[in-house]
């Protein structure tokens, strides 16, 4: 009884997972902001400053006075 | 350019595998890029090759030992060189980590006769339920998710070093290999961390083929769900025994 019962188990969960693996998952799961980032670029986070300059985080640059002048 | 140099090293995920992988998609033609099929498909041969591994080492136990030397050493392989090689490795890792696999059944069907079946059994039945989870959106994996799961899967990972390296000296961590109420419940949180690992075994593969990645890494998905299973069976057989042996 043992052996029939999970090896049932076992035979009816290959069978999900070849049929369900194949489909696409819902667009619950792929349409969030939250997802996992496995390595892709992201855009940079760029802000805008009151008078319309861009910031754009991680590149900014000291200002140095003395070489402007 | 991040201030952090291990970002701009190595991207957001901390797993050197990972991050070289997600690069200049655009490359690669229809026909050349990875799909959820093709991934499925590639775990299917694993399992097939893993189960004919698995077939030996049931007949012949002594295959236990040298299939988990050559299967551990082959997985550090198939991570640690360039994925698009892992279509060579990945197939051997699951033929010989199947030779070990049957060995260890073996030894724990002789003490626990049907312990072998309901292992399978529960193995494949929790990929079955959290790929539903997944797929419908029930278990939503984020960076804090990945960031919580990985470490306690280098934390246990560390603990078993440690209680390796301690068996040397007669002694060892107790409660890991107890079967008292605290050892069982250290296995229980063992076998969850394996399983929620299957979680993002399924998003990188979803998102694999979301980015379209080269083909070869179908095979580099695939291998990284065999692990994972291979490691949620052997710890379910050792809760199951612990559980038997009360």
């Amino acid at each position: 009884m043992n052996t029939i019962l999970f090896g049932i188990l076992t035979i009816l969960s290959l069978f999900v997972f070849m049929n369900l693996g194949k489909i696409k998952a819902s667009k619950k799961q792929m349409d969030r902001d939250d997802r996992i980032n496995w390595g892709r670029k992201r855009k940079p986070n760029v802000r805008q400053n009151r008078d319309g300059s861009k910031i754009i985080e991680g590149s900014a640059e000291e200002v140095n006075d003395e070489a402007k002048k | 350019m991040s201030k952090h140099s291990a970002l701009n090293t190595f991207g957001r995920s901390g797993n050197p595998a990972f991050t070289r992988n997600f690069e200049n998609t655009e490359t690669y033609a229809q026909s050349e890029r990875m799909t959820l099929d093709g991934a499925v498909n590639k775990t299917a041969i694993l399992l097939a090759l893993c189960f004919a591994g698995a077939f030996a080492g049931w007949n012949v136990p002594a295959l236990a030992m040298p299939g988990f030397i050559i299967g551990t050493v082959l997985a550090f392989v198939t991570i640690f060189r360039s994925p698009a090689k892992a279509g060579s490795t990945a197939p051997f890792y699951a033929a010989f980590e199947g030779m070990a696999l049957g060995g260890i059944t073996v030894f724990a069907e002789m003490q626990y006769p049907g312990i072998g079946i309901q292992a399978i059994g529960l193995t494949f039945g929790i990929l079955a339920s959290l790929l539903f989870c997944y797929k419908s959106g029930i278990i939503k994996p984020t960076e804090n998710f990945r960031l919580m799961i990985f470490s306690a899967t280098m934390g246990i990972a560390l603990l078993y070093l440690v209680s390796f390296i301690m068996s040397f000296f007669g002694s060892g961590i107790g409660f890991i290999h107890s079967n008292g109420l605290f050892g069982i419940g250290f296995s229980l949180f063992v076998v969850g961390i394996a399983a929620l690992n299957l979680v993002l075994d399924f998003d990188f593969i979803e998102e694999g083929a979301e980015q379209g990645l080269p083909k070869y890494m179908e095979w580099y998905g695939a291998f990284s769900l065999m692990v994972t299973l291979v490691w949620l069976y052997i710890e379910i057989l050792r809760l199951l025994m612990k559980l038997r042996s009360r």
